[in-house]
């Protein structure tokens, strides 16, 4: 049984190293509507490694790393300068989106190119979070405190640009474009991480379900993040738990407990309405 | 009195059982032919359990909680080789902190060491070649000798392990080979008209199957390994086709049947479903030697 305790023990801890960063950064997205943010950004990041690869260097090297950073800086300048806009009312989400086909596409192009070992590619941008290493777990454990903590430090002024999103507000606020191009930036450098642990689809439930789940019963900031916190912390230890007794994929059964989760939440709030529930 | 002396008994009986139970040496593969071969040398000295099933594309595994705790217990491991597991066996090997199962351990056994490897690449691989098994390539099993020469080195290895069991090891070994050498007349028989027959495959997972069995392989559906067929690979392949007469295109089941079904199509040849490994159909591939069976029977049917 103890045994059994240390294989769950480093998934969980990496699941709770999730929740913390990425119910955080959920509040943000979900603020801003860019919900598909993420997905694009790690398809970029993605893009970046594939072209590292194909100029000939290898996947775990430093010099890949950077091209692939160098290419999530560069998705998060084109969010950042795309900003809903407001003479062609294009909507943001249509750019992410358009982005994400795009470098996905280049990407499948790339491949055909350079197919060898395109298993160590795949494993090497999808993680599996059954089977981090301590070591992963506790470097992306201090990176994440300092993007945390950079965050804290200018929480107000990021704040202050997510919830202005809708009332064009954020759009009074001096150099909102290069604090966007900050968001982005630490925001790619997080998904892309995350992705390498734990895939696409889980990291994508991390950000945004406890964010959503939070809503349904508080306007505050505040209390939006501890109930997403909270809500990831329970989700990661019964989806990690689930997968165990059941013997499953652990990543997809983490995403459907989320999805769980949130229904059983939503029912909560139709037949226990909370006070600070939001208005319809 | 009488009663505690029952229970004694049945205490003393469970606890026997278990202690045989435990006494099985734990065997893990990566693919289910070895556990079939391991089964056979191995017999009911043996608890053995093969991780990818025969139904998977060994290349790729999804990670499963069980297979962490197979591993940890595990008393040997036996592995394909040849960068086959590459994607997904170390991590796992590395969660399950069992030492006794890493490479170079006694618990550990390559049995791409003991068999004749084909395409070892001359020159140096490169990434324009496609996804190429840079050690040679890893579908090994599929020939009868090798098969008998993986079940030898699983026999050498069980012997060293459990020393006691040593001749039963090799009396199981000895039965297996009648068998097999018994099955292995009939294939050859089965397939002697066919000398020579040109076919394609749809991924380079047959040499060793088609150098055994005298089948000549004049192409792939995949314009390289592990690529998806383009369009103007597959236009170039059916013009090939026709001027070769090929009559069939081997393909395992877990590849998406399109492209190869309307080559098939085009080119009058039949697309034959080929099982690589024990346990890759429902039914009739309970072993290694029902495999071949079965593969030759659909085979045959396609070629005539």
């Amino acid at each position: 049984m103890s045994d059994l305790v240390s294989f769950l023990a480093w998934p969980f801890l990496a699941g709770l190293i999730l929740t913390g960063i990425h119910a955080y950064l959920g509040v943000h997205v979900v603020e801003r509507g860019v919900i598909f943010v993420d997905l694009s950004l790690a398809q970029i990041a993605a893009l970046g490694t594939t072209m590292a690869y194909l100029a000939g260097n290898d996947l775990h090297s430093t010099v890949t790393y950077f091209w692939s950073l160098g290419f999530t800086i560069v998705g998060a300048a084109i969010f950042a300068m795309t900003r809903v806009h407001r003479e062609t009312r294009i909507p943001q989400e249509a750019i992410i989106g358009i982005v994400y086909a795009v470098s996905a596409a280049a990407a499948i192009l790339a491949m055909s190119k350079a197919p060898e070992g395109t298993e160590h590619l795949k494993d090497m941008l999808v993680g599996n979070i059954l089977t981090v290493s301590p070591k992963t777990v506790i470097t992306t454990a201090v990176l994440y405190a300092l993007v945390g903590l950079f965050h804290f430090i200018f929480r107000r002024r990021f704040l202050a640009i997510s919830v202005g999103a809708h009332t064009n507000e954020a759009e009074s606020i001096p150099n909102v474009k290069f604090w966007d191009f900050l968001f982005y930036t630490s925001f790619g450098f997080v998904v892309t991480s995350s992705v390498s642990i734990a895939g696409v689809l889980l990291v994508f439930s991390y950000l945004i379900v406890p964010s959503v789940a939070a809503m349904l019963f508080s306007h505050s900031i505040g209390k939006r993040l501890a109930i997403g916190w909270t809500m990831g912390g329970i989700v990661s230890a019964a989806g990690i738990l689930a997968s165990f007794r059941l013997d499953l994929p652990t990543g997809a059964t983490i995403v459907c407990t989320f999805g769980v989760a949130l229904v059983l939440l939503a029912l909560v709030r139709i037949f226990v309405k909370g006070p600070g529930a939001a208005p319809a | 009195m009488k009663r505690m002396l029952i229970i004694g008994a049945l205490a003393s009986l469970l606890i026997g059982a278990n202690a045989q139970a435990a006494d099985k040496l734990k065997v893990v593969t990566s693919i289910q032919d070895f556990a079939s071969l391991t089964k056979e040398v191995g017999g009911d000295r043996v608890d053995v359990t093969s991780i990818a099933k025969g139904y998977q594309d060994p290349h790729f595994v999804e990670p499963k909680p069980s297979y962490l705790l197979l591993l940890r217990d595990a008393d040997l491991l036996e592995v394909v080789g040849l960068e086959l597991e590459i994607g997904w066996l170390p991590p796992l090997l590395d969660q399950s902190r069992n030492n006794r199962i890493r490479p170079g351990q006694a618990g550990y056994l390559d049995l791409s060491n003991g068999v004749s490897i084909l395409d070892k690449p001359s020159s140096n691989v490169n990434r324009s070649m496609g996804d190429v098994h840079p050690l040679g390539n890893p579908h090994y099993w599929l020939d009868p000798v090798n098969a008998v020469r993986i079940a030898i080195q699983i026999q050498q290895k069980l012997a060293q392990l459990r020393p006691a069991d040593a001749p039963y090891f090799a009396q199981r070994l000895n039965d297996f080979k009648l068998r097999i050498n018994e099955a292995n007349k009939r294939w050859l028989a089965t397939m002697a008209p066919y000398r020579g027959a040109k076919i394609v495959t749809y991924h380079n997972s047959w040499p060793n199957f088609a150098k055994y069995f005298g089948l000549d392989v004049v192409g792939y559906v995949e314009p390289k390994p592990g690529v998806p067929p383009s369009p103007s690979h597959t236009f170039d392949l059916i013009q090939m086709m026709k001027a070769n007469k090929v009559k069939a295109i081997l393909m395992e089941p877990y590849f998406d049947a399109k492209t190869p079904q309307s080559i098939a199509e085009r080119t009058g040849s039949t697309l034959v479903v080929m099982y690589p490994s024990v346990g890759g159909a429902k039914s009739g591939t309970d072993d290694y030697i029902s495999l071949f069976n079965l593969n030759l029977s659909n085979l045959v049917k396609a070629l005539r």
